[in-house]
Parts: C-alpha cells; sequence; structure tokens
C-alpha cells in the first residue's frame, strides 16, 4: 500500500501525519511526502515490527511536529493486548470468543427486551468526543431510531461543554476556537486561563512564539505547568490564583478594564447588549476585594489588565483549569465578558477561543452525541430542527425522541430503578474519566447489560457483557473537526485485523436486526454526505462538503454551507444570534471558601501529563509512554510534604468521603502549598476519579474536577518494607 | 404557619429596605428572587439621591483615577421590573413598630412585615474649636433627606469629610488644583486618600494623634515601616498630633474658608482643605427613637435580627452583632444603662455584604417555606435553613477581617490581633486555668527590613493563622491574606512564605536550564542529560538527535537549546 496522508489519533490539535505501510516502508520517506518538512520526520526504527510507519507531515497547525504520543501511535496497532474477536462474559467473569453473527443477535436481543420490558429510555448510549463525525453522527441518528431512545450523551460532557455553554449564550454559536490557530502566530498577548497546552497538546505551542517575543504570553494556572513556564525570562508572566478562583480573578480584571478607562466603548455600543448589568455586577470587585479572594496581588492584577488593553493582537483562551468546575460556564462567560469588554472577539487581529482537548472533541459536539441535540448543533426540542432532520431522515419529526440527560445524571442512573438498564459504550472508558468513579463502576455492574465497542480492554470493557472489537484511526475512513473548527479527513493506510469491524458496520447491522426505520450506511463517504444534508441551515453547517473536496486540500472551516467557500474567522461582521450582536451575561461567583488548610486537608486538582491520553486506555499500552509514567504521582508543595511527613518518591494516600487513592509522592515546588495534583489517567486504586464528586455546573452538566476536598498522609506503599514503628513492632 | 391552600396564592410579605448603600442594594439584589416570584413586596428607601454605588472607591474617584460610573452597582432597572418600588432621595423619620410602618419624610407612611435597616454611617466630626458640634442623641432625623447628616451644621468651606459623591467633588477640586490638602486622622481610610491625593499630584499631610498610622491595624513596626513609605511617597506624616482647633480666612467672596489646623502643642498646619477622617458612626437615631437596643450600632443577633423586635433587621455599617443576652430587658430603658457589648460595626464593606446574602437568603427560606414574622418579640428561626459557612463571619468586628491598605506600590494588609512579640511567653494556658499542655499556643514568627520597606508578622495558634501583618511584600500577603480567611495552618518553616516576594521565587534566575534532568523539548519530554547521551553515542547534529530522541520533532521550538546543549557537550568532551 501507498504512503497516506491523514491526521494523529489523539488530540483536538489533530497534527498532520504521513503513514507509511510496513511493507512500503522501504521507500525513501521524503519522496512520500513534501519536501518541506522541518524535522527528520521518519525514524525507521519505530517500523520494525509495526504496521506503520509515522512521519509527521507540513500542516498550518503542526509544521511537521509530532508529540511523543503521536510518533508512538503506531505501536497500538499490532499491540497484543488488542481484541480481535468479539468476546462475550461467562458467568465466572472470563471472556471467550463468540462470532459477530451470535454477538450481534444475542445483543439485538437484549435491546428489544430492554426496550420491550422497562421501555425504550432504559437503554442508554454512551459515546466519546474521540469517534469520527460519522460515527458520532450516526450513533445519535441510531440511538433514536433504533433504540427510539432519548438517553445518549457523551464523554466531551466532561470537557467541552462550559465552555459550549458559554459561547452558545454569548455569541450563539460556539466553535472552539473561532479562528485559524496561525493566527494567534502574530499575537502580541495571549491569555492562557487554565491550560497546559506545553504537556496536553506540545506542537501548539510553537503559536504562542509570537507572543512570547512580545513578552506577552500570559498564563494562569495555580501550578507552574510546562506552559506556565513558557513564560519565564521575561516571555510574559504566570499568575497564580488559588484553585477554583477563576472566576473572581476575571470578574476583577473586567473591574479594571473598566475602572482605568481600557474599555472599547465603541465596540461595546457596536456590538454587544448587556453592557450595563456587567457593568454593575464588576463594581464591587476592586482589585484589592480580588486578591483577598485570589491570592494574585493587586499589582500583578494591574499589570494584566493594562497587557490586555495594551493594543493588537490580543487573545483570550480558556481550557480545563477555569471550565471544569461547578460554575464552568459562568467562568468561561467572564472570560468571554472580559474579551467583550476590551473589543477582542470578531476581529481580525484578537479573539477569544477555547481549546478543545479530544481528538474529535469538536465535531462530536456537533451532530447529535449530546442529549438535547441533533446534527448540525441544532436543538433536539426545536420544531423547525426536528423537522428538517426527520426530513433527511425519511420518518415523521414525532419519530425522534426529546431531549435526554446529560452524561452524569446518565451514569447516576445506571441500573436504578427507572434508569438505564442496557448501555453502549462508544469510545469512552468511564470506569476512569468519569467523576466518583467507583460509583460508576458499581451502577455498571448494577445493569442488566453492557455491550462496549473498544480496541483493548479498558477498565470500561472489563466489565461488558459483550465487547466488539472495533477500528483504530490508520484503519479507517472518516472526517475529524479540529479545534478549529477545520473538517479533516483520517484515511485508512492498513487492514484491520480479520475479526474488527468499525462502528459503522456495527449500527446497520444492529440496525437491520431491529427493524429500525431510517437508513444506516456502512460506507463513511456515504454517512458524511447525509450527515452534511442534516447540518444543512444549522449552526455547524457542512453541506458545502464532501470527501472529493476535502482530499483536494480545502482548508473546510464551517459553517460551511453549500456555495459557501467556509468561514476561517467567524463574527466579523457580526454574531450569530438573530440581532447580530453578542450577549453580555452578567455573572456572579456563588462559591464558598475552600477548606481551611490543617492537618493534611488540601485542595485536589486533576489533569494530564505529556504521555497519556485521557484514560490512558490507549497510552498505557505503548511501552515506551508507559515506562515514561507508569504511575499516578501525586504532586506536592514541599513545605506540605515535609508537615505531612511525605517524601519524593514516598507514598501518600489521598482520601475522602468518595474513596481512597494511593500512589507516590513527587515534591515540587511548583504547586501551591494548599494544593495537590494528580494526573487522571492511571486505573484501579489511582483513579483520581474515585475522589472527584459528580456535582454539576447547573447549566452546561460538566461536573466538578478541579476542585476536590481531600485529606492527605504518608503511608507505607505496598513495596516497602513497612514504617519504622511496625518493623520494631514486628521484631518485639 | 398559613397552610397554602390550591390556588389561592399567598399575601407577599411586605419587605421595607431603609437605606440603598452598597449593602441595602446588595440585599435588594439577592432577595429579587423572592420578589419576581411574587412571595414578597419590596420597597427601598434611599436617602441620596443616586443609585447605590461602591463606597468602597470614593478615593478613587476623588483623585481622578477613575470616573464616576466605574462605581454604580446597579440602576435598579432590574429590581423595578420585578416590581419593587426604589424611592431615592428620600428620608425616613420614624418607625412605628407597634403598627409596622415607616414614616417618610414627605408625611406619608409605609407598611412593614420585615424591616431591614441600612442605613450606613456617617462621617465622625472630631470636636474642634470653630466647627460646629451636632447633638444627635434623641432627635427626630430631618425631612429632607439631602441635608439628613449635616442640617444642622454644615461643615465650613474648606473643611470635607469623604463619605459621598459630594464630598468626593470637593475632593478632586482640590486634587486638580494640586492644593494643600490636611488629612486629619491616620486609618486604613485617611492613609489611602492620603497617597492616593500625593500621587495625584496634591500635596498631602497627614496628622494624628498616635504614635503611627492605622494603629487599630498595625502594630509598632508595620505601622513604622508604613510611614516612612508614606514619606518616601511624598506624603508629610505629623504624629503625636492632638487637633484642638481650627484657623479660618475669608477668601475674596467674603466666605470663611479654612486656613489652618492648630495643635494642642501650638503646631499650627495650614492647607487649602482640612479632609476629616477619624472614623465613622453608625447611624441609629431611627432605632434608638423607636426604641430598639443600640449601642455602637442598632444591636442584632447573628441572625442579623433586633435584640428587640423580630421584624427588624439591621445589616452593614449601621449593624452592631453580638449574642442577646439571656434575660435582659430589653426596652428602651436597655438603652445606655448598660455595658456595651463588645464588636461593633467593622466598617469593612466584605462583612456587610455577607450579611446582606446571609439576611436575604434566611428571608428567602423563611418565606419560601410559608414562614411569616410572629407577632411575638421572640421568634424561634431555629428552623430555618442556617447559612452556615457565614455566620462565623457575621460578628465581624474590628480585626477579625482583612484590612487592605488601597495604594500604588505600598501594599499593607493585616487581619487579627497582631499584638503578640516573637518572645513574649504564652501564658493563656494559666490564665485559663489549664495549667499543663496549652493545645494551641501562641507563636509568632516576624521579618523585619525597614530599609526595603518590608515587613512581616504572623501569629498563629496551634499552628493556624490567627492574626497577621504584611507590608511591602505583595504576594505574601496575598498568601496570608488566603490562609487566615480559611482558618489554615501555616507550614512549619515560615520563611517558605516570605519567598513568595524574594527574586528566586521568579525563576526566570532559578534552576539551570543545563541541568541533567531539565526538559528541553516538552513535546517529546526529553531532557538534556538524553540529548548528551545520545550525543555521546555519536549524535552531533540537531537534526540527529531528533531523529534519534525526538528532541525538536514537535513544535520545533527548542532546536536552539538543543544546539546549545550540543555545543556544551562537545566542549566539555574536548580534553
Amino acid at each position: 500500500m501507498n504512503p497516506v496522508d491523514t491526521h494523529c489519533p489523539y488530540c483536538a490539535l489533530q497534527c498532520a501525519m504521513t503513514l507509511t505501510p510496513a511493507a512500503a516502508a522501504a521507500t525513501p520517506a521524503a519522496a512520500a511526502t513534501p519536501a518541506a518538512r522541518p524535522a527528520p520526520a521518519v525514524r525507521p526504527a519505530d517500523a520494525i515490527g509495526l504496521p506503520v510507519s509515522i512521519a509527521g507531515r507540513a500542516f498550518p497547525t503542526n509544521r511537521g511536529g509530532l508529540c511523543k504520543k503521536g510518533w508512538t501511535a503506531a505501536e497500538l496497532l499490532g499491540s497484543a493486548e488488542r481484541i480481535r474477536e468479539p468476546m462475550r462474559r461467562a458467568a465466572d467473569g472470563s471472556f471467550a470468543p463468540i462470532s459477530w453473527t451470535d454477538a450481534l443477535d444475542l445483543i439485538a436481543d437484549r435491546l428489544r427486551a430492554s426496550r420491550a420490558e422497562h421501555g425504550a429510555d432504559s437503554v442508554g448510549v454512551f459515546g466519546g468526543g474521540g469517534l469520527t463525525n460519522e460515527k458520532a453522527y450516526q450513533l445519535g441518528k441510531f440511538t433514536r431510531l433504533a433504540l427510539g431512545s432519548s438517553r445518549i450523551d457523551y464523554n466531551g460532557r466532561f470537557c467541552m461543554s462550559s465552555a459550549a455553554a458559554a459561547g452558545n449564550r454569548a455569541f450563539g454559536l460556539d466553535r472552539g476556537l473561532p479562528f485559524r490557530v496561525e493566527d494567534l502566530d502574530a499575537a502580541d498577548t495571549i491569555l492562557m486561563l487554565g491550560s497546559n497546552v506545553a504537556q496536553t497538546m506540545p506542537p501548539f505551542i510553537g503559536h504562542l512564539d509570537g507572543a512570547r517575543q512580545a513578552g506577552g504570553l500570559i498564563v494562569v494556572d495555580p501550578r507552574r505547568t510546562a506552559t506556565a513556564r513558557l513564560t519565564d525570562d521575561g516571555a510574559g508572566l504566570h499568575v497564580q490564583p488559588a484553585p477554583g478562583t477563576d472566576l473572581v480573578l476575571l470578574l476583577g480584571l473586567t473591574h479594571l478594564v473598566l475602572a482605568e478607562r481600557l474599555a472599547d466603548t465603541d465596540y461595546l455600543a457596536r456590538r454587544t447588549t448587556g453592557f450595563d448589568q456587567l457593568r454593575y455586577s464588576v463594581a464591587g470587585w476592586y482589585p484589592q476585594r480580588v486578591q483577598e479572594h485570589t491570592g494574585v496581588p493587586v499589582r500583578q492584577l494591574r499589570e494584566l489588565a493594562s497587557r490586555l488593553a495594551a493594543g493588537r493582537g490580543t487573545y483570550i483562551i480558556t481550557g480545563r483549569g477555569v471550565e471544569q468546575h461547578v460554575d464552568g460556564t459562568d467562568t468561561a462567560t467572564a472570560a468571554i465578558n472580559l474579551a467583550l469588554v476590551l473589543g477582542l472577539v470578531g476581529t481580525t487581529h484578537s479573539g477569544y477561543g477555547t481549546l478543545t482537548g479530544q481528538g474529535n472533541g469538536q465535531g462530536g459536539r456537533e451532530h447529535g452525541q449530546k442529549c438535547d441535540q441533533l446534527p448540525g448543533y441544532r436543538k433536539i426540542t426545536d420544531p423547525a430542527a426536528r423537522a428538517h432532520v426527520a426530513g433527511v431522515w425519511g420518518v415523521e419529526p414525532e419519530q425522534i425522541p426529546g431531549a435526554g440527560i446529560p452524561a452524569v445524571e446518565l451514569l447516576g442512573a445506571l441500573g436504578r430503578p427507572g434508569g438505564i438498564r442496557t448501555l453502549l459504550v462508544h469510545g469512552a472508558n468511564v470506569v476512569v474519566s468519569a467523576p466518583d468513579a467507583d460509583s460508576v463502576r458499581r451502577g455498571l455492574k448494577n445493569l442488566d447489560f453492557l455491550v462496549v465497542c473498544d480496541f483493548f480492554f479498558s477498565e470500561t470493557a472489563a466489565l461488558a457483557d459483550v465487547v466488539l472489537p472495533v477500528t483504530q484511526w490508520a484503519e479507517e475512513e472518516g472526517t475529524m473537526t479540529s479545534l478549529e473548527g477545520r473538517v479533516l479527513r483520517r484515511r485508512r493506510a492498513i487492514d484491520p485485523p480479520a475479526g474488527v469491524r468499525s462502528e459503522l458496520w456495527i449500527f446497520q447491522e444492529l440496525a437491520r436486526r431491529l427493524d429500525a426505520p431510517g437508513v444506516y450506511s456502512a460506507d463513511p463517504s456515504a454517512v458524511f454526505d447525509e450527515l452534511c444534508q442534516a447540518s444543512a441551515g444549522g449552526i455547524a453547517d457542512y453541506s458545502g462538503l464532501d470527501y472529493t473536496l476535502l482530499d483536494a486540500g480545502e482548508p473546510a472551516y464551517w459553517p460551511y454551507p453549500a456555495g459557501s467557500g467556509g468561514t476561517p474567522r467567524l463574527f466579523l461582521d457580526r454574531f450569530a444570534h438573530d440581532d447580530g450582536r453578542a450577549r453580555i451575561v452578567a455573572v456572579t461567583p456563588r462559591g464558598v471558601l475552600a477548606p481551611a488548610q490543617t492537618r493534611g486537608a488540601l485542595t485536589l486538582i486533576t489533569g494530564r501529563l505529556l504521555e497519556h491520553y485521557q484514560s490512558g486506555a490507549q497510552t498505557r499500552r505503548v511501552a515506551e509512554l508507559a515506562t515514561a509514567q507508569p504511575e499516578a504521582r501525586m504532586q506536592v508543595h514541599p513545605a506540605t510534604a515535609a508537615g505531612l511527613g511525605l517524601t519524593d518518591g514516598g507514598w501518600a494516600e489521598l482520601a475522602n468521603e468518595r474513596g481512597t487513592v494511593r500512589c507516590r509522592a513527587q515534591l515540587s515546588a511548583d504547586i501551591r502549598p494548599d494544593t495537590v495534583f494528580l494526573p487522571f489517567h492511571f486505573p484501579a486504586d489511582q483513579r483520581a476519579n474515585l475522589l472527584t464528586a459528580a456535582a454539576t455546573d447547573p447549566i452546561s452538566g460538566m461536573p466538578e474536577f478541579k476542585r476536590t476536598a481531600v485529606r492527605v498522609r504518608a503511608i507505607a506503599g505496598p513495596d516497602l518494607p513497612t514504617t519504622d514503628h511496625e518493623r520494631v513492632m514486628a521484631d518485639a | 404557619m398559613p397552610e397554602p391552600t390550591g390556588a389561592a396564592r399567598p399575601t407577599p410579605e411586605r419587605i421595607v429596605v431603609v437605606g440603598y448603600g452598597p449593602v441595602g442594594a446588595r440585599f435588594v439584589d439577592e432577595i429579587l428572587p423572592l420578589v419576581e416570584a411574587g412571595l414578597a413586596d419590596l420597597t427601598v428607601v434611599g436617602a441620596e439621591g443616586e443609585h447605590a454605588y461602591n463606597r468602597v472607591l470614593l478615593a478613587d474617584y476623588a483623585v481622578g483615577r477613575t470616573d464616576r460610573d466605574t462605581l454604580d452597582l446597579t440602576d435598579g432597572s432590574r429590581a423595578r421590573a420585578a416590581g419593587a418600588r426604589i424611592l431615592t432621595g428620600t428620608a425616613v423619620v420614624a418607625v412605628n413598630r407597634t403598627i409596622r410602618t415607616v414614616s417618610l419624610g414627605d408625611g406619608s407612611t409605609l407598611p412593614y412585615d420585615r424591616l431591614v435597616l441600612a442605613t450606613g454611617a456617617r462621617a465622625n466630626v472630631p470636636t474642634l474649636d470653630g466647627v460646629k458640634r451636632v447633638r444627635r442623641g434623641l432627635m427626630k432625623p430631618g425631612a429632607a433627606a439631602a441635608t439628613l447628616d449635616s442640617a444642622e451644621a454644615p461643615l465650613p468651606s474648606g473643611i470635607s469629610a469623604l463619605r459621598d459623591l459630594a464630598d468626593a467633588a470637593t475632593v478632586l477640586a482640590a486634587v486638580q488644583a494640586g492644593q494643600r490638602i490636611v488629612v486629619l486622622g491616620a486609618g486604613v481610610l485617611g492613609m489611602e486618600i492620603a497617597l492616593a491625593a500625593a500621587a495625584a499630584g496634591a500635596q498631602v499631610c497627614v496628622v494624628y494623634h498616635g504614635e503611627i498610622p492605622m494603629n487599630r491595624n498595625l502594630d509598632r513596626g508595620a505601622g513604622s515601616v508604613l510611614t516612612r513609605s508614606a514619606r518616601r511617597a511624598g506624603v508629610t506624616m505629623v504624629n503625636h498630633a492632638r487637633a484642638e482647633s481650627v484657623l479660618f480666612h475669608h477668601d475674596d467672596a467674603g466666605v470663611e474658608r479654612f486656613e489652618a489646623l492648630i495643635c494642642a502643642d501650638g503646631k499650627q498646619i495650614s492647607g487649602d482643605l482640612l479632609l476629616l477622617s477619624c472614623g465613622v458612626g453608625a447611624r441609629t437615631e431611627l432605632a434608638h427613637l423607636a426604641g430598639l437596643p443600640v449601642s455602637t450600632g442598632v444591636l442584632v443577633d447573628e441572625s442579623l435580627q433586633s435584640w428587640a423586635d423580630a421584624a427588624i433587621h439591621a445589616i452593614g455599617d449601621c449593624a452592631h452583632v453580638a449574642a442577646r443576652p439571656v434575660d435582659a430587658d430589653l426596652g428602651a430603658a436597655w438603652n445606655g444603662a448598660r455595658m456595651a457589648p463588645a464588636g461593633g460595626p467593622s466598617g469593612l464593606i466584605g462583612p456587610g455584604w455577607r450579611q446582606a446574602d446571609s439576611l436575604a437568603a434566611r428571608f428567602s427560606a423563611e418565606i419560601t417555606a410559608g414562614m411569616t414574622t410572629a407577632g411575638t418579640t421572640t421568634v424561634d428561626w431555629g428552623a430555618a435553613p442556617a447559612v452556615a459557612e457565614s455566620a462565623p463571619v457575621l460578628a465581624a468586628g474590628p480585626g477579625a477581617s482583612v484590612v487592605m491598605l488601597k495604594a500604588e506600590g505600598i501594599d499593607v494588609v493585616a487581619a487579627g490581633d497582631t499584638a503578640a512579640d516573637p518572645f513574649d511567653v504564652d501564658d493563656s494556658a494559666h490564665a485559663h486555668g489549664c495549667a499543663a499542655g496549652d493545645p494551641a499556643p501562641l507563636a509568632v514568627a516576624q521579618w523585619a527590613d525597614p530599609e526595603h520597606g518590608r515587613y512581616v508578622k504572623m501569629v498563629t495558634r496551634g499552628g493556624i493563622l490567627t492574626g497577621f501583618v504584611c507590608v511591602g511584600m505583595p504576594r505574601t500577603g496575598a498568601e496570608l491574606t488566603l490562609l487566615f480567611e480559611r482558618g489554615s495552618e501555616l507550614p512549619a518553616d515560615r520563611s517558605v512564605l516570605l519567598r513568595f516576594d524574594g527574586p528566586d521565587y521568579d525563576p526566570e534566575t532559578a534552576g539551570d536550564a543545563f541541568a541533567p534532568e531539565s526538559t528541553v523539548c516538552w513535546c517529546n519530554g526529553v531532557t538534556v542529560e538524553a540529548i548528551a547521551a545520545s550525543a555521546a553515542a555519536g549524535n552531533v547534529t540537531v537534526a540527529c538527535i531528533g531523529a534519534a530522541t525526538r528532541a525538536g520533532t514537535g513544535c520545533g521550538g527548542c532546536k536552539g537549546r538543543i544546539g546549545e546543549v550540543l555545543e556544551r557537550a562537545a566542549a566539555q568532551s574536548v580534553p
């Protein structure tokens, strides 16, 4: 097979790469791709024993570069742990192979039975932000028509829902970055709030260079992360507020912008509504009071406000750090309000954006995986939207169920009377990634029937009644919509293992067995064409696109209605609300003070490491990544550690009413003394989400991941002799 | 308790708020959902002609640092849309407790089921020869709202307080003209306006009684450092000065104007404007006349309910929160007949806003649950859901809250009791009669560097921060504030906190970029050590290093540093 151009399987930056199948790997790589690659992109050593070799490919976002995760992605294709045929769990808990026909018959029977016995809404579907647009679209359609259920939501609820809700509320439209990634290159000032891009999507940081050279990279993070370190040496400013105080910080900055007459009053008058209420709402957030709440000194606040207003090329960008809170929607709204007051949004040189996390976190939230949504980012409660989509699907609008329930609520209903009895999981590992993870695990065990589609026995798949093996990125065709709203082609470089199928085929087979209304093609191109039709006239309109256009290299930024050339930069003339104006919504902090930091009572924040992606189901199976980061480590300040008797590399226990985590401590002055950090990639009793609560934002349904009260103590680790005291007791 | 029946909607609870300053307005904001739901009928009466504004920012406005509209807290539109009435420029002259009405300056009355006093405080006018004194006592408040505080004795020309927008306009004129301003009193507000006015170009002299400025909040060390800093900022500081009288001159229009302040020791301090910053006193006349117990403010219990009348509440600067005596005669005879209870209004906005939030939350819970104010003077609110987190902050007297000086370049923040000295012996255990092992011993840590304007004192009990003062160290001050607010334990090594403001905390100079464990390529997690090892194995170009270790194959931003690491490695390998 020939070298194939595609994009990385992991995050939303979707770095461009070229895959050369093993048989063709002998051909010099340079011949396969344009010569303009900056790095020696193919490492033949990688290709030894792997089905494909990976080369970085020149593209505006990654410019030929890849991070460690991307370079090693091919290891998973031929992994010994890969599931290569459908598996059924026996009574004793062990798994045995089952044929596709038998597996699909069994699943169809159970789906029918659950619907007949407990109603259509007893069947739930949990999707993922890593699925292609085609799969995400088909999953929504399959749930609503073939299952007749409203109970679908997805793991994007844990990532993007707050920023999405805030964007929709303010602009009438949610596209993570309403501008191109490379537009950031020309910026003088970039304010990054709660995003550790240097570790989560490293090739992105090249786009921060312009701001760094101008001394204008500002990183707001309670931790001195790799991204915060990019502000060193005069490149900018690191602001370190106490966890959970971002909203107050943003209100305080807005206050200062107004008080120091830095607001763009002409812009506010022409392009926004609601400014007066904002003005009143921030009048009380004078800098001294903000310092009192956030710990950020007044002087730094003033410096920050004047830098933001310093002139052309200013971007405000939010990430999960400020969004994954019970007030995440309001916090993202406060960031948007600040950007609006400064007149940044919808200009040619400045803007506001949120960094989407998962590979198809953008497309995955546009085409019907969300409980309240139909394709094209349409509202499922809007009669016109229902009529349009029903027309495309060839059904009556009444056949489409109404709004369902968001992820945390859906997971909370697992196995409960009147709740979900049967669950299908696609591209998610909720046992690791959902808040209050142990109650989710218990919920899964209480189900009548659980079906998981995956490549591996993820912690969630291990609880399934039937596991269906599906294709990986290099084995399939499709589209992904990146963090900048650009629709990209994923292409097949090699054939999947013989017993592995695509989700589209599985939906087709199940729909047939369930006598479902509508058509379910297994051909990604045909599904994409249908998706485009279904999205026509919607907010995320793809109707001008098809595979031919994308394959020709068209930089396709949505909205891309038929007859248009797409929209690289949004809102230049108007916002997406009917009156064309952005809505400023005044928000107020409702938080309470963090608990006292006494005797090991600390605030836990969770996040990611460079080496791992999401629940780690994939990256923990890549030897190079697992060797670099084999286990969870709790980052803790040395002063705090000293008080608790924790040592670097020694064992710690974090506990609260929901669970207990045991892991090694890593001492670092990069974290505030009142805070500890755990990565959430690890399984079993190192799951950070054993500790997080299922409390959610009232608007977005986003869980609170970044501010959990825990009690920390030093323990004797499993591989340590025991404590001195115990040793003495044993000797006696 | 009336049973909610079918379609019959309960009569809305009539709530009257007296006072439309920042605390009254906050209460209005918080109670609005109840008004919107038709469960409450709200009237707010404010003496000032304006909608509520943020008084805390008055000094900024008075020196021209910010615009008038930055102060706005509301335009009342949301409240009006919800059906609330807002009467600005209106005085309340009497509270008629038996028939539950208030009388307004225009002779009309308003009935209430619940009355909230948020009348705030007025500036104290000290006893000075030449300035007419006002006898307030049991005097009925005047019907004219505009002259509520000054009708009997307007301040002479060239003398002003800084409490409202009119005062701010007076100060602004003086500042803009670059005039000489004499500030009498060196409390936090006096120091703020003095420093701000000096920064804005006025000539400023602060005259105060004690040895140090802000003596209610600072210990001697901090006060001394602040004095130096203020002098460096161009403010003349005159301590140990007891002001006695005022001299006047007649200006060209024949108006008597301020000329100089005369001190007890004969010192004369001349200027164009005398700014009185001698603290504030709660406006309690209405409560006093209505026979409610009053001390330094209207006496209310921790639920903010008057000691003597379950239908009346007080919040903000007019409220004195103290536990109600169990079996006291709380009639009018109480006033003056007893010792004043401890505490009193804090004069700070934060506690006032928390009181407004808490009272609105309680009203909402009670009214939603169908509870009305009973006709007796004692009502058991026990069933009402308490706002637990705010309970401890309600009784916020001086010292219990964080006080921060708002001044450019001079960072002062203090809270709690900071009188103790590092070498004081903690004998509180003996005083409490438990001879051995105080479970929460007092400890004090201190850092003083007057030359560089830095001073920190941290007072702990059992490791928990109970008081601190911090001058000239903004990050440390910010961290201590957080730790104090949360009742947190300090690290055993207190000097960790000082380092927040040290140059070594700023990592620009910290760490060795070429230390073996330093990361060079973030995209691929490659360290100096890994690159050096690869170079030793023969990979001596950036491209070779990329192929071997992937360093530089992500964003490419580290290629320059890879080159430097290679150069160093090459230099080291040369014998």
